[in-house]
């Protein structure tokens, strides 16, 4: 097989690594680059993944290879997005795809008018709990379902992720996404309306957007939702956070925890418990239909559509809690 | 003092011995059923009746503890107050806040004592979050979770299942939780809610709720009669400089029969501990009786509790939050 030669546009999300890695470890792959804006952050990544670091974006889009992850900034996307899209290249984008849903969108007409593949990185897909989850729904096993109690929580990362101006918003914006994408693609039903509190009583002294909220949403067919996406979990914690959901059917309930594969490891130089993972890397599925994406001339399985109506989704819980209403997406 | 218990299913009998323990003498059991109320009678020596309203103004009688379906409560309390006794009632108050605001004016006209058991206040867990996150050690509580419940109570044609007169797991069972998280962090501002309260092809309740309380905290709250078995209470507690977890099952104790009998309509949580929530809740009533002692729970609170479902059952009506 040919090689497939990838670049990777910004480590400004730390996902990238998880990315570059999983590159890394598949046959006929070449990280051929590392883009960044923080030249001293691309220098030091490209040396550690034995790449080059390529400190123009001219430059580095104009390298032979067929196809970019951009893991830049959330408000970010976009540019990067178009000016890739025109460079003919494929194009996995980081989550959230875009902030707004003006982005998101130009982000999904960039790439179809440069007929390049567009996917978003939505990897808990690829997570083993949440795919034999979506099997038992799938074959029956809770009749209709009716009801769903979701939490993505996780810890305070700060950074850009808390300037609103990069970001686009806080927890809400960082952690309603995956759970957004995971409802319509277990149940394959749209999210219709949405409902939402926001807090920032958690980091009041440091986060100056939400750090938590309490999303309530309705989807096709009166599927009753609420889901928590937070900063919530202390920095004592045994793990970084989580992806749950709580199905409620007619024939009986589906609990998935989707990181509780474990081993609860007791370190007295910490002085706390802390959980190290044994399940399946989840970065590795999604990386590797990218690269068979692009090595099909496809779509990746999750489209930027996909990417686009999680977008849509957190932009309306925003709008939901300024307006005080459940609103329509 | 002597008491007459108005309703023998299994909270009346609890109650019952809660009440014995604490030095009352049971001396009526009344249910409309009248083989529930000779069983219970027979274990405390009492008098029967099938009839719970004239119970409630027998002579001889000085507290009645009720513990009938809800939409009964108002006129058992409002007959029990107009013959001058003492009253106990399980929780809900009522239906409906004007229905508990009767209630109220009937004991105080009467100037009797009424007492509505939000027995939750009185569990060891729960004050034990309650003064962990009001110490303020772990910093101020941004945002918290409860989640209760377990099986669908009740029978086939139990009230339980007739959501008019139970309100359904939001009304009788998320009132625990709604009436804490105000008794922990103060007054509501506004609630939301979504709930199943579905009757076909299976009979389940399951509901949602986001509650903003006037503080800012918010209080996310799920109330479950979905479950294809058992009973648990999990709760979480963040704040600015760390969090509280609980969970029912994680516990000290585990009995597993190897045939199980029928069981009760409801599977009470209880915590192997030397006082029981119950008893606890009956000891507090019975200082406030004697006059040495004020009760952590008043009438007044358990209307607004049943003012918070209130509204979370009209928002899940209307779809849109309720303030309140």
């Amino acid at each position: 097989m040919s090689t497939i030669k990838i670049g990777i546009m910004s480590f400004a999300h730390m996902h990238a690594f998880g990315y570059a890695m999983a590159l890394k470890a598949l046959p006929d792959v070449e990280l051929t680059a590392i883009h960044d804006d923080d030249a001293k952050r691309g220098r030091a990544m490209a040396k550690q993944f034995g790449t080059r670091f390529v400190a123009d974006q001219a430059a580095f889009l104009a390298l032979d290879t067929q196809a970019v992850i951009i893991t830049s900034e959330n408000a970010r996307h976009r540019g990067m997005v178009e000016a890739a899209a025109a460079a003919g290249k494929w194009i996995l984008c980081e989550k959230p795809i875009a902030p707004t849903v003006e982005d998101a969108k130009a982000i999904v007409a960039a790439c179809k008018k440069a007929r390049v593949g567009l996917g978003t990185a939505f990897p808990c897909r690829y997570a083993q709990p949440l795919i034999a989850a979506k099997a038992q729904i799938d074959a029956g096993a809770l009749g209709k379902v009716y009801a769903v109690t979701c939490t993505n929580h996780g810890q305070s990362p700060g950074g850009w992720f808390a300037d609103e101006a990069l970001s686009g918003g806080g927890a809400t914006m960082d952690h309603t996404v995956h759970v957004a994408d995971l409802l319509r693609w277990m149940l394959g039903k749209e999210i219709t309306k949405v409902y939402c509190e926001l807090g920032n009583q958690l980091h009041q002294d440091t986060l100056k957007t939400d750090d938590l909220g309490s999303v309530h949403m309705e989807l096709e067919g009166g599927v009753q939702v609420s889901h928590i996406a937070s900063w919530s979990r202390p920095k004592s914690f045994h793990t970084w956070g989580d992806v749950t959901m709580d199905f409620i059917g007619e024939k009986g309930v589906l609990s998935v925890d989707a990181f509780n594969q474990k081993i609860t490891v007791f370190d007295d130089k910490l002085g706390r418990a802390v959980w190290a993972g044994w399940g399946d890397s989840l970065d590795d599925g999604l990386v590797a239909d990218f690269v068979a994406s692009v090595r099909e001339r496809r779509d990746p399985a999750i489209t930027g559509v996909d990417g686009l109506r999680a977008t849509e989704v957190t932009t309306a819980a925003y709008k939901a809690f300024r307006t005080g209403r459940m609103v329509k997406v | 003092m002597n008491v007459a218990i108005i309703g023998c299913g299994g909270m009346g009998a609890l109650h019952a011995q809660m009440a014995a323990n604490c030095g009352h003498k049971i001396v009526l059991c009344a249910d409309s059923v009248r083989k529930a109320a000779a069983a219970l009678a027979e274990k405390f020596g009492a008098k029967v009746s099938a009839d719970p309203l004239s119970a409630v103004a027998a002579k001889g009688v000085d507290l009645v503890a009720i513990a009938t379906p809800t939409p009964t409560h108002l006129p058992l309390i409002e007959a029990a107050a107009q013959a001058g006794k003492d009253i106990f009632c399980e929780k809900p108050f009522c239906l409906n806040t004007a229905d508990c605001k009767k209630a109220i004016a009937a004991a105080e006209k009467a100037k009797v004592k009424l007492f509505v058991g939000h027995v939750v206040r009185y569990f060891h867990e729960f004050e034990a979050m309650r003064a962990k996150a009001q110490s303020g050690e772990i910093g101020a509580a941004g945002w918290l979770k409860i989640s209760r419940g377990g099986i669908f109570p009740g029978a086939p044609g139990s009230w339980f299942r007739d959501y008019a007169q139970s309100g359904g797991v939001t009304l009788d069972c998320m009132i625990h939780d709604l009436d804490w998280v105000r008794y922990a962090f103060g007054e509501p501002e506004r609630i939301f809610c979504q709930t199943l309260m579905r009757t076909e092809p299976v009979q389940l309740d399951y509901s949602q709720v986001t509650m903003r309380m006037k503080n800012g905290l918010i209080a996310t709250v799920i109330g479950t009669w979905a479950q294809p078995s058992g009973f648990r209470v999990k709760a979480e507690i963040c704040c600015s400089g760390g969090m509280i977890q609980y969970d029912s099952a994680d516990a000290p104790l585990a009995v597993q029969p190897r045939t199980v009998a029928a069981g009760p309509n409801m599977i009470v949580p209880m915590s192997p501990v030397e006082k029981s929530p119950y008893q606890m809740e009956w000891e507090e009533f019975t200082t406030w009786l004697e006059g040495t002692g004020t009760p952590r729970v008043t009438a007044r609170d358990a209307m607004a509790a049943v003012a918070m479902a209130e509204a979370a059952l009209k928002s899940a009506k209307t779809g849109q939050p309720v303030a309140l």
